[in-house]
């Protein structure tokens, strides 16, 4: 196997890597922002309800949600899915799981904001969600940027993790051209991929930090 | 109707369309799920185009194509393997299995190749026969059936062999246990001999396997336990390719056709 073809077939798993990695990310930081929400309720079962959701999720490996994800339909209900589930339970799984740690990023960012600032928006005569999102998410999103450069980096090498259930991402990828050509240069170009895609989400993310800084008197 | 309530009709609806899609997704041809470790050569692996390929998955891939079944070549993480039987996420497993002490935990086939274990070590390490290996750190992959034979307590010869290494390590795959053999990490390392010959041969052999082996067994085709309508199906067609040829001449494309068992 030429080095070009072991590039091709890299790249071919960089796309399942990259799918698991956009949908991920679209999906679960809105769906963390309405998890910190509940959260913070002032309704103590919706509260509890979410407490409980958030401790699960952080409290227990994603290889083993990825398990239950794909295979508790099986062992709950019976129901036979066939391996086009795999791809769906990958993203289930990913989902509810950074979701959980997005929510609890977005809680220390609602909550650093002094209680003083609502209190200002209300003798103003904003309404709730106007305060919400005019006022208290603008300061938010720019305190929990770095904390969130961090769980996205993670989540670009933790789609790796994909491969429990046997669905073929990058990592698999690398993982079986190794082993067809008892070779390890699979793996170094595998790392290059990663580290390339991943100083590209750091680069944009430090372009928004850049964009979100202007509350600072320069 | 509020506008609000529409919505919510629509997601629900939605979500219901999406289940039954996946669920109903068999189509109109049968399916023949065939669950692999696809970092097993010469069994089960990726060829220059990223297709499966492999001993193994030609045999599943002809015995589909007499039965005209749909097939369906799944990659798994060998840890999960009972998980994806018992789901149903695949027929069968296929690939080099060893049926040696697993008799009951699945319906097999009969078994179409002799298999041994055997130790590779270093050609410049000057380590002839098992007895060199005491005092020596040895290399298995972990869940093997090397693994499972060293570890074996009911095997008084294997234990005096197992308790002379300074020790026995686990390693995920094959490539991280040889990268720890060059590496002098460990001494040697035990597998399958048709693997090990793999291997050996692509490694431009600096390594030699021990004319001593560790345990013969052998390879059968694990069917979930209790099916043995669809086990019968494909028996009868392998039988058919060991009648008419077809078997041996995948074998010897792969160099297996001094292990391969045939079926009277």
């Amino acid at each position: 196997m030429s080095i070009l073809t072991m590039w091709k077939l890299l790249l071919q798993g960089f796309e399942i890597s990259v799918l698991i990695f956009v949908v991920t990310l679209v999906l679960s930081l809105p769906l963390g922002l309405g998890v910190a929400l509940c959260r913070m309720s002032k309704n103590p079962v919706l509260r509890g309800i979410t407490k409980v959701y958030i401790s699960v999720m952080r409290g227990t490996p994603l290889m083993l949600q990825l398990l239950v994800v794909r295979f508790g339909p099986w062992f709950v209900f019976k129901m036979k899915l066939d391996d086009s589930y795999d791809i769906w339970a990958v993203l289930i799984a990913f989902v509810i799981n950074y979701a959980a740690y997005f929510a609890e990023i977005y809680r220390s960012g609602i909550e650093s904001v002094p209680k003083g600032q609502y209190e200002a928006a209300q003798i103003l005569g904003f309404g709730r969600w106007r305060t919400f999102f005019a006022v208290i998410m603008p300061q938010v999103i720019k305190r929990v940027l770095p904390s969130v450069t961090n769980e996205i980096i993670t989540l670009v090498k933790d789609t790796s993790l994909a491969y429990a259930i046997g669905l073929i991402e990058m990592f698999t990828r690398a993982k079986q051209i190794a082993a067809a050509e008892t070779s390890m240069l699979p793996y170094l170009f595998a790392g290059i991929l990663y580290y390339i895609f991943n100083y590209v989400v750091a680069f944009g993310m430090e372009k928004a930090e850049k964009a979100f800084g202007y509350y600072e008197i320069k | 109707m509020k506008k609000r309530n529409i919505k919510i009709i629509c997601a629900i609806a939605a979500v219901v369309i999406m289940t039954l899609a996946l669920v109903s997704c068999g189509g109109k041809k049968e399916t023949f799920t065939v669950g692999f470790d696809s970092e097993f050569p010469p069994y089960g692996y990726i060829d220059e185009n990223g297709e499966y390929t492999g001993f193994d998955i030609e045999l599943a891939i002809e015995v589909a194509k007499r039965n005209d079944w749909e097939i369906k070549l799944k990659p798994i993480d060998w840890d999960t393997k009972d998980f994806q039987l018992s789901s149903g996420a695949i027929d069968c497993i296929w690939n080099g299995f060893t049926m040696n002490g697993r008799e009951d935990s699945y319906t097999w086939s009969d078994a179409y190749v002799d298999n041994s274990q055997v130790v590779v070590v270093a050609a410049s390490s000057g380590i002839k026969t098992l007895g060199d290996l005491a005092g020596k750190t040895v290399a298995v992959q972990t869940d093997s059936s090397a693994e499972a034979v060293l570890k074996n307590t009911d095997n008084e010869k294997m234990q005096a062999l197992a308790s002379s290494f300074a020790a026995i390590k686990d390693y995920g795959d094959y490539n991280t246990a040889f990268l720890a053999l060059q590496s002098g990490a460990v001494d040697a390392v035990a597998m399958d001999i048709g693997v090990a010959k793999y291997q050996v041969s692509s490694r431009g052999n600096t390594y030699i396997i021990l004319n001593e082996q560790l345990a013969s067994e052998e390879y059968g085709i694990g069917f979930l336990l209790g099916n043995t309508a669809l086990r019968d199906k494909v028996s009868k067609t392998v039988k058919e390719m060991m009648a008419d040829g077809t078997f041996e001449k995948i074998a010897d494309k792969y160099g297996l056709k001094d292990s391969i068992k045939l079926w009277k």
